[in-house]
């Protein structure tokens, strides 16, 4: 079974090259790891053009199934709709590797909690000098109207998303922690779905770790932070409407849940309380899933701009009558420069040494490490500190002199606004791209529920990217993803 | 149901319909040309510009009505708000806001609809439109057959009937309104019998027509297309089910003087259709009878959205009214 990689027949692993990266289904003798043997025979057997069609198909359903996300700012009015790339060479994970990163996980997300909560009542982490008070006051998305209030059973992050990398030993790592709301799940579901059309037997006799239920565990999730313990509590999704790039996701959400989605404009509070407009007249809300940002959730409250909230729906909410899920203010954890102290409050409020270690991050805001990033700007990457979905970031060792200039600049100008870290050398997996095989580098977004307990759907959605040698695995810059399979030994 | 989903549902099936009826008014009329006594003409192309009410519209864009730039108008001008492709560009539109109410099947094939209109080469279209018709009429007629089936027949289902046959009433009695008048200006011979076909053919009634009546005047076919209870697209049957919607959607009332205002104005129209015969109508003469109609089916229009999409800020009495509805 011990095939080279460069076989001279014309299938898809011809000329296949094995880098010095980290190659997630090969070892560096180009042997397959075990877990990948199996999916390794099947490809080797497989001609580009059999390979072509099941590609085909998937691309198909996904066009007339609507999995689309929208890009505008072009001239038609419609928007172009573009299917989110998929790659058939599925991620496989081993049964092992898996529970240690659950374990990893489940440990982040509680201590995560417990350090909101601590941050809007009595702020204990930042009396006893753990984290400095001016990187919490200073973040963008502490809300201040969130102090002393209190949500059911503490749970601020109720849907986390959190981005795991590995570097070129194979070690895990934390590259950020989306908390506030955190998006593609349903290509992970879709996925899933796509796979099993198209590679049915293999899929079968691998022994994959089911994910179907992710709908099932998020709105048990949700029904478990209603208000006032209410048994039977009206669930619904809030979405800034279909325009929005992820309306897709929303949908598929909402009917997979069998919950209303609505806007802004469905929604009325009265007497804090909140209500949906219906074809009978007001029925009441108790939890909201809402995937509009804090600013836009409430004109009284926030921006005074926002078409896409309800006004009053912070007062219900503040007085105990609605339950928002993800809370507001949770983007003071995920804030970049937060997250390089994660791992002091695992220690801190758990008493436990993280399991997943966090990318080596340098805080602008700190004179030393500032200092270190303005020398060595050209050998790391830049994040500014509250951007996600690949924007506002500088990779230095691509960068042009004049970026880099900018971002000294930038740098000197607001340093609580940037962090650094090293260049992830990114592990890479066999992906599909004109023609044949290439190493694409990937990332692994796993999404954990919190509520009564903390749960997780076995994977994830594995984010890979389609250009060649491109470090970036955002959707919007150009990404795809592929279907996660978590083993079940 | 939220209000804003029960009004998306009843466009999303307005529109849908809507290109059916409008392809098979064109189809009818192209075939109507191929025989000879029909030109290409003005006398041709306009009464179909009135059937849907836009002539000031076409005039405005349009020098001539001939078969180009009516169907030009009607498949695709950009400022035709009910073009076909419109049409079905705004039910997908639709469709998509409501995505999560509707059956994935429905979604499918609704979008596959709009891609296959959106992807079209209008001079492909153009050479053989009859093909391009049939897809669209196939489509339409699929997209409610499918939504008969996949669909659970709730609240939901029955805003996407109403919207239907309210649509499709609205297009009956238009296409009654100026083809009777065509017929009646003609002298008896072959050409009434032709224009009664196509009046027959615009509602895809002629052979129900045929199985139940076998003299063809034009008295019999308005008679047919208004009062028929059997027949999908006869104005009676249309509003028949369209009042049952109504009365599905507000469930049981204790009594008539509990029933909400499109139950009221809806039945009021069903009750006149259904005592009516057509020499009553004969009598006051057609045209203003079915002004009439139509007028009526627009106020129902008025009072639907009022009572169900009403989106407007809740009146000071909310309090109270609110109250009432929590019970």
């Amino acid at each position: 079974m011990s095939e080279p990689v460069s076989t001279t027949r014309s299938s898809l692993m011809h000329s296949y090259e094995v880098s010095d990266f980290f190659d997630e289904m090969f070892s560096r003798g180009v042997e397959p790891r075990p877990h990948y043997q199996q999916l390794y025979n099947r490809l080797i057997d497989m001609t580009v053009e059999a390979f072509n069609e099941r590609r085909g198909n998937a691309d198909v359903s996904f066009l007339y199934q609507g999995i689309t996300f929208t890009v505008y700012g072009q001239q038609q009015a419609e928007g172009i709709e573009r299917i989110f790339p998929f790659d058939l060479i599925p991620r496989i994970i081993p049964a092992a590797e898996w529970s240690l990163l659950e374990k990893g996980l489940i440990q982040r997300v509680t201590a995560l909690n417990k350090f909101i909560f601590d941050i809007y009542h009595e702020q204990r982490i930042l009396k006893d000098k753990i984290i400095p008070p001016d990187l919490i006051f200073g973040a963008k998305h502490f809300r201040r109207e969130m102090m002393g209030v209190n949500v059911p059973k503490n749970v601020y992050v109720h849907i986390t998303g959190t981005d795991l990398v590995r570097d070129d030993q194979g070690s895990y790592f934390v590259l950020e922690d989306n908390l506030r709301s955190p998006s593609g799940v349903s290509y992970m579901l879709e996925n899933r779905q796509a796979m099993k059309r198209t590679f049915a037997t293999l899929f079968q006799s691998y022994g994959v770790r089911a994910i179907e239920h992710y709908p099932q565990e998020l709105l048990s999730t949700l029904r478990s932070v209603a208000p006032r313990e209410n048994p039977d509590p009206t669930v619904v999704l809030l979405t800034p409407g279909i325009y929005n790039s992820a309306y897709f996701e929303h949908a598929f959400l909402a009917r997979q849940m069998g919950i209303e989605i609505v806007e802004g404009r469905d929604l009325v509070a009265h007497q804090n309380r909140v209500y949906t407009r219906t074809t009978k007249g007001l029925q009441p809300v108790d939890v909201i899933y809402r995937r509009i940002d804090d600013e836009s959730l409430d004109p009284l409250s926030f921006s005074s701009e926002s078409m896409l909230g309800c006004a009053g729906l912070f007062n219900a909410w503040r007085a105990g009558n609605v339950t928002i899920a993800n809370a507001v203010g949770t983007g003071v954890a995920d804030d970049k420069a937060v997250y390089s102290y994660v791992p002091k409050m695992i220690r801190y409020y758990l008493s436990e040494d993280p399991i997943l270690d966090n990318v080596p991050t340098y805080l602008a805001m700190h004179d030393k490490e500032r200092e270190y990033i303005l020398s060595n700007l050209n050998k790391l990457v830049v994040k500014s500190v509250n951007e996600s979905g690949g924007y506002g970031m500088l990779i230095g060792p691509q960068a042009s002199k004049a970026e880099l200039e900018l971002f000294t600049d930038l740098i000197r100008a607001n340093p609580r606004n940037f962090i650094a870290q090293p260049i992830v050398r990114l592990s890479r997996h066999p992906t599909y791209l004109d023609g044949r095989l290439h190493g694409c580098h990937i990332d692994l977004r796993p999404y954990i529920l919190c509520g009564e307990k903390v749960s997780i759907v076995p994977g994830g959605l594995t984010r890979v990217a389609l250009r060649s040698g491109s470090l970036v695995v955002n959707s919007s810059q150009g990404g795809g993803s592929k279907d996660t399979w978590v083993l079940n030994e | 149901m939220l209000s804003r989903v029960a009004d998306t549902l009843y466009w999303m099936s307005r529109y849908v319909e809507r290109a059916e009826d409008i392809t098979r008014i064109l189809t009818v009329n192209f075939h109507s040309l191929l025989d000879a006594k029909v030109q290409d003409s003005e006398d041709a192309w306009r009464p179909i510009i009135a059937i849907t009410g836009d002539e000031p519209l076409f005039t405005n864009n349009f020098e001539e009505y001939n078969a180009k730039t009516v169907s030009e108008f009607l498949l695709w001008h950009p400022e035709n708000p009910s073009a076909v492709t419109t049409c079905i560009r705004l039910a997908r539109e639709n469709a998509r806001c409501v995505r999560e109410q509707i059956s994935s099947e429905m979604w499918e094939h609704v979008n596959r609809l709009y891609f296959l209109v959106r992807d079209l080469k209008r001079e492909v279209a153009a050479r053989g439109p009859y093909e391009f018709f049939d897809q669209i009429r196939q489509g339409s007629q699929a997209f409610q057959g499918i939504t008969n089936e996949t669909m659970a027949h709730g609240e939901a289902y029955e805003f996407i009937q109403l919207g239907k046959h309210l649509e499709r009433a609205d297009k009956t009695v238009r296409i009654i309104d100026v083809k009777y008048g065509a017929v009646n200006v003609l002298s008896d011979g072959p050409e009434v019998s032709l224009q009664l076909i196509a009046m027959l053919r615009s509602c895809s009634a002629f052979e129900a027509f045929r199985k139940q009546a076998s003299h063809l005047n034009s008295t019999r076919v308005a008679e047919f297309l208004l009062f028929s209870q059997e027949f999908p697209r006869a104005v009676s049957y249309c509003l028949q089910r369209a009042l049952r919607s109504v009365n599905l959607i507000f469930g049981d009332v204790p009594t008539q003087r509990h029933l909400r205002s499109p139950q009221r104005a809806l039945g009021r129209i069903c009750s006149e259709l259904g005592y009516l015969e057509i020499n009553d109508v004969l009598d006051q003469n057609m045209h203003p009878y079915l002004d009439k109609l139509l007028s009526g089916l627009n106020e129902l229009g008025v009072e639907i959205s009022k009572t169900y999409f009403n989106t407007q800020v809740i009146a000071p009495s909310f309090q109270t009214s609110q109250q009432s509805q929590q019970q």
